[in-house]
């Protein structure tokens, strides 16, 4: 039995210490009730020592964060007036120097441990969490998915252009819960749905969950609305362009406006795809096209397959819009840029669009891609 | 070769949910050193030079952006999709930031696919790492072999 001594002795001592260690824990890191102050208008109580993210999360606040509070992404941040120490390692990289030196921070990464004072944009206020079930899910292309959540009684009000965030559970080999931002396709009239378009990113959290766990009738959790995405209400022509699911945005957009009979404003909608078989809404779109006289649908193949019947434009989207700017749009007008897609995308967009005329202020998109 | 400190903070880095929800090494549970002779010997094994490869993954990974979140057709023999996200991305190596920007390269003849990321080419280039077997950017000496040469 001697041999069981020293296990035995080493297992108490680790408990007492681990005992010991949990009590000073509550000691130490008891940050009792905390305040926090947003923007003067409205004060939390909250247990201190937990993350503001999640603080203002459990209170019904939610800032915007596309990786769920991890600090990856960059996403949550909100001007601390208060002083709550230097930035962390984990901020910088996500920070520009204006932002360091105005006291905004990544929310994740800030724990409460005093009363704080802090500001985020009002809207965020309008911020909700839904309970949602799948109503349905259908394939609009081979790798673009149209999920429509039932908000169960729930309301949402939105502007058309916004997105939500979509809390991804754990699920295969994924430990933790994460969200990712999606733009709502759906029109701001459909109070009592989401519409999303979801295109499958190899090696994605998200999209893979959507793509291959997702079935109708699952419960999931959306987050929003978010952003500041919309039509500015002015008479410049509008000039959009997207490709792939950045088509969301833009379907809120325009049947939005084309229901609402905001018909008068001139709208060129630009859409780039590979091929034929990564076009989809055509019908729907061209269909609009029709029906309302200054609205210009210019979907494009960049390389079009043969035999595949295509007779529209063809080449790189940047290059139709390009040619479109120059050779179809009246000259006499102001023109405004929207556009959904990748950073590289809006890059190369935003040069096209300075290049001929549209002022870089003027030109509009969601930072989240 | 030594599991340095060095070595182990990038192990413990790569775990799930340190910097990326599914970690780095897959299904692995070997030490990052025990991964990174093991895929010594398969890149010896297939001829492949880390240096070389890299370049060639950057370059194919470069020409897909020209096409702006849709897939590009490269040389004839690959069609290449980029797909960028949100943010940065800290190396676990802890020697540099990465946008996220991956590649879904194809070989359109025989269809077989690889999966490439900024930093992926960075850690293989700079640390020999070519993440672990079941991680979903693993740079797996074969199917690069098969794929990109």
């Amino acid at each position: 039995m001697n041999f069981l001594i020293a296990p035995i002795a080493v297992g108490v001592i680790a408990a007492v210490l681990g005992a010991v260690i949990g009590i000073v824990d509550r000691i130490v890191n008891n940050y009792g009730d905390v305040e926090i102050d947003i923007n003067g208008k409205k004060t939390l109580t909250v247990k201190g020592g937990d993350k503001l993210l999640s603080s203002l999360a459990a209170e019904g606040i939610f800032i915007p964060s596309a990786c769920g509070g991890r600090g990856s992404c960059g996403a949550c941040k909100c001007k601390v007036e208060s002083d709550v120490g230097p930035h962390l390692p984990t901020e910088i990289p996500y920070l520009t120097k204006e932002e360091i030196d105005d006291n905004v921070r990544l929310a994740c990464q800030v724990k409460v441990k005093e009363n704080i004072q802090i500001r985020i944009p009002d809207e965020l206020f309008n911020v909700k969490k839904f309970d949602t079930k799948v109503k349905s899910i259908k394939d609009v292309t081979h790798d673009i998915k149209e999920v429509v959540f039932d908000l169960q009684g729930e309301e949402i009000d939105f502007k058309a252009g916004r997105y939500v965030q979509i809390v991804v559970p754990p699920y295969g080999k994924i430990r933790g819960s994460t969200q990712r931002a999606y733009s709502m396709s759906s029109k701001p009239s459909e109070k009592g749905i989401v519409e999303l378009l979801i295109r499958l990113v190899p090696g994605g959290i998200a999209t893979t969950w959507v793509h291959n766990y997702l079935s109708e009738g699952d419960e999931v959790e959306l987050i929003g609305p978010f952003g500041d995405f919309e039509k500015r209400e002015t008479d410049a022509t509008m000039v959009c362009v997207a490709g792939g699911s950045g088509m969301a945005p833009f379907k809120s957009i325009l049947f939005d406006m084309y229901e609402k009979g905001e018909l008068d404003r001139e709208v060129w909608y630009f859409f780039g795809a590979r091929t034929t078989k990564d076009l989809f809404y055509l019908e729907e779109i061209k269909k609009l096209d029709s029906k309302w006289e200054n609205f210009h649908f210019v979907p494009a193949l960049s390389e079009p397959q043969e035999g595949a019947g295509w007779d529209g434009e063809t080449g790189l989207i940047t290059d139709v819009l390009d040619r479109y700017i120059k050779e179809k749009m009246r000259v006499d007008r102001d023109k405004e840029g929207y556009l959904c897609g990748s950073p590289g995308m809006i890059a190369a967009c935003n040069n096209v669009m300075t290049a001929n005329g549209i002022p870089l202020e003027k030109i509009y998109y969601d930072k989240f891609a | 070769m030594k599991m340095t400190p060095e070595l182990k903070k990038a192990q413990e880095n790569m775990q799930p949910g340190v910097i990326t929800a599914d970690g780095f090494l897959g299904d692995e549970k070997r030490s990052l050193k025990d991964i990174i002779v093991r895929d010594e010997e398969e890149m010896r094994k297939y001829g492949l030079d880390y240096e070389e490869t890299a370049e060639l993954l950057r370059e194919l990974l470069e020409e897909g952006r020209k096409g702006l979140g849709e897939a590009v057709t490269v040389k004839e023999r690959w069609l290449v999709q980029t797909f960028e996200s949100r943010g940065p991305l800290p190396c676990p190596f802890e020697d540099g930031i990465f946008k996220k920007v991956t590649a879904e390269i194809t070989d359109k003849k025989s269809g077989e696919k690889i999966l490439v990321s900024d930093m992926a080419i960075h850690m293989m280039e700079a640390h020999r790492f070519l993440e672990g077997i079941g991680s979903p950017f693993r740079l797996d000496p074969e199917l690069l072999k098969k794929v990109v040469f």
